[in-house]
């Protein structure tokens, strides 16, 4: 039952609407927007959520307890903060160019609301099961740099400017691996589709298929959303913040949330492809597969956040030649051996 | 490389990395540095000016607000030079007292050089776990002298008080965990293989360059001279204890660092020996109530947490100092940051000034 | 070698994870203070003999002290410091004889107003005269004068 709970409600609406004498058109139009207002206020509850838990995660790896204050154990600790931001003066250098400034931090979201479309957050839970599923995740999250490079650019600061051609470097060498990564997963599925790649790994989950494409995921992937050790479009220690040092308030705010939905849509995929999606393990069945998907993108989102505050920042260069020199290799070489194991797989013929 | 039109880029002084309020212009080439030029003096206070109009007792509240991350050691310098000039002999168990105390402070300022340095080159959580454990530091000054920061504990011929009864236990407890949190930053930090990527081979110190800059401590020490005045030059009782001076062999930034934890272990191990050898008796000498050096000059230096501290004090005769400068070492490592910067990045530039461990109220004086 | 470094480092952040936490929650529950702890400051009037040691010995010039002749002896009718100025160096403690003045345990000396900064540690009235019409020596009139 539980199970079922939100195609339940999805099939009661539209029955209701078919009842109520409205065009089947109409109806799925009625069924999109609250398709979409679910994804919205899945994403706004999550981003608050895990910015509570960075803190948090952060607090208890760093032996400290994190916000306690605001709230029952300082649970709205991150509303308390929206509050502020959204109520602070809007700042915008003189020498900035206005209009980009001021568009850039509303754009960056576009994206990430975007690929919310293809995410499987449940056993027939896909707002749209594109048949290139994973292709459109990966064109869509790309246009997300040239809206970091334009805001660094608007800002007309020096290291926003440094920031910004940084994240231009950074996030366009590490699609390349990542893309390549997954390559592998899709060659074994021989489909793009998010709900394909998903029934695919009904009996084994791809990271035990595919291990080394799993890590050069995970690690390509943590560049792709600027977290430690890869955090050098932000890097605090020494551009300050990056694209985003002439942004205050809810300009800033913006830009916070949007690397948390990336955070989440990084998880999302890597879940997707590699840890079985909405399937459950060992068959625990009774537990809904909504459950199971929040559970391991959860997971994965802990995961991130424990590298984050493990590990210190790779530099520039470093990370350049670890990007074209380790990481795509790697990944060829991987996509190489997946090819002769699925050659080798039908010759036999299983 | 291609090469492309300089920017200038003002680093500070509000920056997080500059360890307060420095200021760096970086002429750059894209991101690789030409010249680094430090400029300092925004946290000028007069204090060598200051001292000309206290008395030589009330100097001693100041000399904490240099290097305030070792205030121990500050006071220790000033005073010793005062009794150097006045020939006060001071009692055994008050240098003891000041073994442990200038010891615990070098402690408690490598773990801030150990964990800002962390911070630097990205890493939080070690900063933390840095000052998680200074902070036992700090609570063990404060039941010896009743300030955590700002001491003020030693005086000319001793220190203020004797220890307290519950001292001894709680700085043996230290000493037993200490060991084990060290290995958690070298575990933690040390070890990190993003971490050595960044700071093995990064600002070479030439051993003869380092010495013709002046430049004194570990970093001198990391680029393997062997110059400790606790050990080449023994002033108090630091004759009596047996211990190592950790010496670099590259002079980068990673040496420099792992220098530090080192010379946190070396500490650890003079304090236990001092424990030990703890004698009885008075902690102060017997001084005048108004101190009147005789006229003339005195220089005292002792191996700071940061490098070699030097007080030159000149007397009048007078209760006051006619003028008393301070060798700060953090100023004087920093005289060669422009050359050890060039060609480097600038996330380079924040390792390297992180690894030299400035401190802007010793700096700016 | 090869993220053996990177697995060690994410071994100690989880044991940290499960660790007990050392952050004291503080308005609610706070940490013994050391005896000798340098907070503010308390004066034992009837041991105080007017003397300025203390001020004297004070680096930055923190204590004010008034005092009006009586039968020819010094009393004191004002202990005032300034203490934006203080340093907490405790050479004014140092300083008594008779123990006096003093430190207390008493940290949290945030004010609100700048003018409520000085501690005004006592404030009597200039004894009355009773036999020549002299009412000694009077350094400030109120509290706040700055010398």
């Amino acid at each position: 039952m539980v199970e079922n709970i939100f195609v339940g409600f999805a099939e009661w609406l539209r029955s209701l609407l078919a009842a109520a004498g409205l065009p089947a058109l109409f109806g799925d139009i009625v069924l999109m927007i609250v398709k979409v207002a679910g994804i919205l206020a899945f994403i706004a509850i999550s981003v608050l959520w895990i910015v509570y838990m960075e803190r948090k995660m952060a607090a208890y790896f760093q032996a400290r307890i994190g916000p306690n204050r605001v709230g029952p154990r300082g649970l709205l600790q991150t509303a308390a903060d929206m509050g502020k931001l959204i109520s602070k003066e809007i700042i915008i250098p003189r020498a900035a160019d206005k209009i980009v400034f001021l568009l850039m931090p509303v754009l960056i979201f576009v994206p990430s609301l975007l690929l919310f479309a293809v995410v499987p957050f449940g056993k027939n839970m896909i707002a749209v099961d594109l048949n290139v599923g994973v292709f459109y995740f990966f064109a869509v999250a790309s246009v997300s740099t040239i809206i970091f490079w334009a805001g660094g650019w608007a800002s007309a600061n020096k290291y926003a400017l440094i920031g910004a051609m940084r994240a231009v470097a950074q996030m366009i060498s590490y699609e390349v691996p990542m893309v390549l990564a997954i390559l592998g997963v899709i060659m074994i599925v021989g489909s793009m589709k998010m709900s394909d790649i998903i029934n695919a790994q009904q009996n084994v989950w791809f990271i035990f298929t595919q291990p080394v494409a799993f890590i050069i995921y995970v690690i390509a992937a943590t560049a792709e959303t600027n977290r430690t050790p890869f955090d050098l479009l932000e890097g605090e220690s020494e551009i300050i913040a990056g694209p985003f040092i002439e942004y205050g308030g809810m300009g800033f705010a913006m830009w916070f949330l949007a690397e948390y939905a990336n955070l989440i849509l990084v998880s999302v995929l890597a879940t997707t492809l590699f840890l079985g999606g909405w399937l459950a393990p060992f068959g625990l069945t009774f537990i809904p597969s909504w459950v199971w998907f929040l559970l391991k993108i959860y997971f994965m989102i802990w995961v991130f956040m424990w590298f984050r505050w493990t590990y210190p920042r790779i530099r520039v260069d470093q990370l350049m030649n670890f990007g074209w020199k380790v990481l795509v290799p790697l990944s060829l070489a991987n996509i190489f051996v997946t090819g002769i194991g699925m050659f080798i797989y039908r010759a036999i013929g299983w | 490389m291609l090469r492309t039109e300089e920017i200038t880029l003002n680093m500070g002084p509000q920056h997080p990395s500059t360890h307060g309020v420095f200021h760096v212009v970086l002429k750059m080439d894209h991101e690789v540095i030409t010249e680094a030029r430090p400029i300092c003096g925004y946290l000028h206070r007069g204090i060598e000016k200051l001292a000309e109009a206290r008395t030589y007792t009330q100097f001693i509240p100041y000399t904490d607000r240099l290097d305030y991350l070792a205030a121990m050691l500050n006071n220790t310098g000033y005073v010793q030079a005062v009794e150097k000039l006045m020939e006060i002999e001071v009692p055994e168990r008050a240098e003891y007292i000041r073994v442990i105390c200038c010891e615990l402070s070098r402690i408690a300022s490598h773990l801030i050089a150990v964990g800002t340095y962390s911070v630097d080159i990205g890493g939080i959580t070690g900063f933390m776990y840095c000052l998680r454990d200074r902070e036992r530091i700090m609570d063990l000054f404060e039941m010896v002298c009743g300030s955590r920061l700002t001491l003020s504990y030693m005086r000319i011929g001793g220190v203020a008080e004797d220890l307290p009864d519950e001292f001894i236990p709680a700085l043996c407890q230290f000493l037993d965990e200490m060991p084990s949190r060290l290995d958690e930053y070298d575990g933690l930090i040390t070890g990190n293989e993003i971490f050595q990527a960044r700071t093995k081979h990064v600002g070479l110190l030439d051993p003869g360059v380092a010495i013709n800059y002046g430049i004194s401590g570990p970093n001198l020490r990391a680029s393997g001279v062997f110059w400790d005045l606790r050990k080449n030059r023994p002033y108090s009782v630091y004759d009596r204890f047996d211990f190592e001076v950790p010496l670099g062999k590259r002079g980068d930034c990673f040496d420099r660092f792992t220098c530090r934890i080192k010379e946190m272990r070396q500490s650890l191990k003079i304090i236990r020996q001092a424990v030990e050898q703890l004698p009885e008796g008075p902690v102060m000498a017997k001084v005048p109530k108004v101190l009147k050096p005789p006229a003339g000059d005195v220089y005292h230096e002792i191996e700071g947490a940061k490098g070699i501290l030097g007080y030159y004090v000149v007397s009048d005769g007078s209760n006051k100092p006619y003028r008393i400068h301070v060798r700060r070492p953090s100023f004087i490592n920093l005289g060669f940051l422009n050359e050890l910067c060039k060609g480097w990045k600038i996330a380079d530039v924040v390792a390297i000034l992180g690894s030299l461990d400035i401190v802007l109220g010793e700096v700016d004086c | 070698m090869f993220g053996q470094g990177l697995l060690k480092g994410l071994q100690i952040t989880l044991q940290e994870l499960f660790t007990k936490k050392v952050t004291v929650q503080y308005p609610e529950e706070s940490l013994p203070l050391a005896p000798r702890f340098h907070g503010e400051f308390v004066l034992d009037v009837e041991q105080c003999i007017a003397c300025s040691l203390c001020a004297n010995a004070c680096p930055n010039k923190v204590i004010e002290i008034e005092t009006a002749k009586l039968d020819k002896k010094r009393v004191l009718t004002g202990y005032m410091m300034r203490l934006q100025y203080c340093l907490f160096c405790g050479l004014c403690v140092e300083a008594c004889n008779k123990g006096a003045i003093r430190f207390s345990q008493k940290f949290e000396m945030a004010k609100y107003f700048r003018d409520q900064i000085p501690l005004i540690l006592y404030k009597g009235e200039p004894p009355v005269q009773e036999e020549q019409g002299n009412t000694g020596i009077t350094a400030g009139e109120a509290e706040g004068t700055e010398v």
